[in-house]
């Protein structure tokens, strides 16, 4: 019983894993909370459902088109909006992704309109793996796996390539990235396409347990927040154990305290962390000089 | 010794940098005290300290005999200790008026409440306002900040950008005035007036003042004390000439005219 | 000059008597409104005002303050709450109630402020979010709320006078607008006001001079809670039934919009914002019977979109808005009223 809660836990935090991991690398070079991170990866699988569903592409093409998509409108927010603002206060830029959001949302609702629609991965539903004491169901298998293995490419990415060595750059003092040559703006616009398209690999992976509606990922965007926070916000390691964390918790707490409200736990974990560490878990205090 | 303002043993340190080590100094009321040192010596993190922005990790600092030290910038504020900013922390979107009508914030009294019902001329709020718009007044004449009353500070130019944040401390009616680079960014007309204005508000107000400035000549001139630092030590503290005299002082400044 | 000018000059209400006279113009077609329009359009014009007091409200805490909130429809959802039920179980008289119920919001926008305290940017916005959520979530969940099915609001007596239509409940709301309107001009440039702006613009500057940045934080949260909370009885009123689904989140981004549409940081601003957001949004939702745009939007529906899903549209637009806003008139209507007016100053020359 309880090592299966922990499985389940890891499962779901791996998407919360994902779109934490989505959210801080944004936050790291701009400073701003991306809200608009769900209904762009809900947009993105509305686009793989749409090829597949007009059996215009198989599964695996589409996924990938999908992604391609996201990494589209990553870029292009930056490039057409955020790159517009002048000297955007914090407050500015949240209404900004907040506006997206709501771009976004109206767009997939105007489009496909409300009713539910299933998306799911080319394997039998229920197929389990029986190991020892615990059942695995393929599903989660497939997204621990898959999560973990965009964890550790994102992870070689920025520490072995010269793009992902320019991005932390940028994340750490865009200004003196600035001055060193590298284009800020370009990298900047890179940055928020592979958000997306880490955001969308969330969304893939969770579509098949939801139902897919343009609510699709506020939920795990609440989680992945929450997991960010629980980091640090700044700190792409303190993210992803943020996610494990937080998945693992609101499961336990699901079966043993109360069902109905689980989905509250990621905030009462918040709250907990931030008042006595203001800056989250992995993330060291910063003094404002003056 | 005096009790009116000493600094004892302090230190603060960042990570690994220890940007004050065992700091000592006293400063006599009424006296113009300055602090000279290299860029990175430690002197705003100083200043942070007194001011209560930084928590200093030890040491002790007393101001007219109660220790200031690990109270909050507001409760310090309070004490009477006011400060200017080496880089300007103005409310730039506020009029000049508006900045320095700040200063007297301690000194008024109207709450929530007389702010929502301040509905005429005659009620709590309004009265006070403008019993303290007057003496805000004052200073901008002082300080002849006249055309710049009703700008918004953000478009004012730099040198008048100083003296509204001088201005805004010295509404506060301190009793001891920090001021962090004064005169760094002015044109020489600008720090001549600012040289006469510094000594009126010691002379005239009574204000004692504590000054970080590397303008030696300006230093030299108004001083009664002069403490230089480095790496967060004290190098030599004494009177201006003392200190001139000072081999590594000389090195620093002297050395290079 | 003259010597002894007096300094309440410099903050009073009414600048110049052109002012005053604009302002009694403005009373005299607020008070013959409901004499000449029909009961739909007052329904609209109370629902325009209540909106125009969460936007005074947030607006302080937004524009003035600098901080932020995603979860203002939660308070507006506590103020709507504790009216009815302050009526229902104390058996409180309306104005009693409402005002009560405005306090019991400020409790809960101090409590938020607190952790806010140690919170920036985007903790802040994240725990506010939360907020909202929580309280609708709770609500829902409760049968002494009524849970998902809501409560019914209990008909209100002033004075004896059972209030029904829309022009009756007008009177009653445009004055508690007005009223307030002008409390919130009168904060901002009171003491207290000027200390929220200078934490917007420095905040350590302005610690270093006096304010108690714990204090006037959690009471811009506070006050900015109870503007909402007032408002929320006044929407109980005119909604006549409430139900924790009407406190969305994206009521919550409305009142965002009203803000930053309005100009962030001025009580025209919100005022402006709360009319024409509010305005909008009503109009978006019979968008299709509009003439010229509700044809052409069912013709792209039925050529790339789908017509079932065209009331998305409304959300489409209010993002839009909300990014050009900030992009291209970071200070709102206010900012392009006020361009209007430097314009007209010079006129002809
Ligand atoms: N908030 C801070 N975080 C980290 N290091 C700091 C901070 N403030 C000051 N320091 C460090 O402390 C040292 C002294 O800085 P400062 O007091 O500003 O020097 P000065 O004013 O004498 O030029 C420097 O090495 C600086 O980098
Ligand atoms: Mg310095």
């Amino acid at each position: 019983m309880f090592s299966q809660l922990i499985i389940n836990g890891i499962s779901s935090g791996s998407l919360y894993a994902l779109v934490a991991l989505a959210m801080v690398i944004i936050y790291k070079a701009s400073e701003v909370p991306n809200f608009a991170q769900g209904e762009m990866a809900t947009l993105s699988v509305f686009v793989a459902w749409h090829f597949v569903n007009a059996q215009f592409l198989p599964f695996y093409q589409a996924v990938a088109a999908a992604l391609l998509f996201a990494f589209a409108v990553g870029v292009l927010f930056e490039f057409t909006v955020l790159r517009r603002a002048e000297k955007p206060s914090i407050l500015e830029l949240i209404v900004m992704t907040l506006g997206l959001q709501m771009f976004i949302y109206g767009i997939i609702g105007w489009k496909w309109g409300a009713e539910q629609k299933t998306f799911s991965l080319p394997i039998a539903e229920d197929s389990v793996v029986q190991l020892g004491p615990v059942v695995i169901g393929w599903l989660n298998i497939i997204t621990i796996v898959t999560s973990l293995l965009c964890v550790l490419l994102l992870y070689l990415f920025f520490t072995h390539t010269k793009l992902g060595t320019a991005m932390r750059a940028v994340q750490m003092n865009s200004t003196a990235a600035r001055i060193n040559g590298i284009r800020v703006h370009r990298i900047m616009s890179l940055t928020w396409g592979l958000s997306a398209v880490i955001g969308t690999i969330a969304g893939i992976l969770f579509a098949p347990v939801s139902p897919l509606d343009p609510q699709l990922m506020w939920d795990p965007l609440l989680k992945g927040f929450a997991a960010g926070v629980l980091g640090g916000m700044t700190s792409p390691f303190g993210a992803v154990l943020g996610g494990y964390i937080l998945g693992i918790i609101e499961n336990l707490f699901g079966a043993y305290i109360s069902l109905e409200f689980k989905s509250v736990v990621a905030f009462a974990l918040i709250v907990l962390v931030l008042w006595f560490k203001p800056s989250g878990l992995f993330s060291r205090h910063y003094e404002r000089k003056v | 010794m005096n009790d009116f303002f000493t600094v004892t043993g302090l230190t603060r340190t960042f990570g690994g940098v220890v940007a004050i080590d065992a700091l000592d100094f006293a400063q006599k009321k009424g006296s113009i005290f300055s602090i000279i040192g290299p860029n990175g010596a430690g002197k705003t993190t100083l200043f942070n300290c007194i001011s209560g922005i930084y928590r200093p990790d030890s040491g002790e600092i007393c101001f007219q005999g109660r220790r200031i030290d690990g109270l909050k910038p507001d409760a310090i504020a309070r004490h009477g200790i006011a400060r200017t900013f080496q880089n300007l922390e103005l409310f730039f979107r506020m009029t000049t008026m508006e900045n320095l009508m700040l200063g007297r914030h301690i000194h008024m009294r109207t709450n929530i409440w007389h702010g929502l019902t301040m509905f005429h001329k005659n009620s709590t709020a309004a009265r006070e306002e403008a019993e303290h718009r007057e003496k805000v007044e004052h200073i901008i004449d002082l300080l002849d900040l006249q055309s710049a009353r009703d700008v918004p500070v953000g478009a004012l130019p730099y040198g008048r950008q100083k003296l509204v944040e001088l201005g805004r401390a010295l509404a506060l009616e301190p009793s001891l005035l920090l001021l962090d680079e004064p005169s760094a960014g002015m044109t020489s007309d600008e720090r001549q007036d600012l040289f006469f204005w510094i000594k009126d508000i010691q002379q005239e107000l009574g204000v004692s003042i504590l000054m970080i400035e590397h303008n030696m000549q300006m230093v030299m001139d108004i001083s009664d004390r002069v403490l230089a630092i480095d790496f967060g030590k004290k190098l030599v503290e004494g009177t201006p000439e003392e200190v001139a005299a000072h081999p590594e002082v000389i090195k620093a400044y002297l050395g290079e005219d | 000059m003259d010597m002894k000018r007096h300094y309440y000059e410099d903050i009073q209400i009414f600048q110049k008597p052109v002012h005053v006279f604009w302002f009694v113009i403005l009373l005299i077609g607020l008070v013959i409104l409901p004499l000449v329009t029909r009961n739909y359009t007052m329904s609209l014009v109370n629902f325009i005002a209540i909106n125009v007091i969460v936007t005074l409200g947030l607006n302080l805490l937004v524009g003035y303050t600098g901080q932020i909130s995603l979860g203002h429809a939660g308070f507006v959802a506590i103020g709507a709450y504790a009216t009815v039920l302050l009526m229902q179980h104390l058996g409180l008289n309306f104005f009693p109630a409402l005002v009560l119920a405005g306090f019991v919001a400020a409790g809960f926008g101090f409590l938020l402020g607190l952790p806010a305290l140690r919170l920036e940017g985007p903790y802040l916005a994240i725990a506010t979010l939360g907020f909202g959520m929580a309280v609708t979530q709770i609500i829902g969940r409760s049968t002494f709320f009524g849970g998902r099915m809501g409560l019914k609001v209990p008909k209100i007596n002033i004075a004896g006078i059972t209030l029904s239509s829309d022009k009756e409940l007008y009177i009653v709301i445009i004055s508690i607008t007005v009223l307030m309107a002008f409390a919130m001009r009168n904060l901002t440039r009171s003491r207290v006001g000027r200390a929220l702006i200078a934490i917007r613009e420095s905040d350590i500057a302005a610690e270093t001079l006096g304010v108690n940045l714990a204090w006037y934080k959690t009471l811009s949260f506070a006050v900015s809670a109870f503007y909402a909370g007032v408002a929320g009885g006044l929407l109980a009123i005119i909604f006549g039934y409430i139900n924790p689904s009407i406190f969305d989140f994206v009521m919550s981004i409305l009142f965002l919009a009203m803000v930053v549409v309005g100009g962030a940081g001025a009580i025209l601003g919100s005022i402006l914002g709360g009319i024409v957001v509010t305005f909008l949004d009503l109009k978006l939702n019979a968008v299709t019977s509009m003439p010229l745009i509700g044809d052409l939007l069912r013709e792209i529906s039925t050529r790339w979109m789908s017509v079932s899903g065209l009331p998305n549209f409304r959300s489409v637009l209010f993002g839009i808005l909300l990014i050009l806003f900030v992009v291209f008139e970071p200070h709102g209507l206010y900012g392009i009223w006020l361009r209007i007016k430097k314009y007209w100053k010079t006129w002809p020359f």
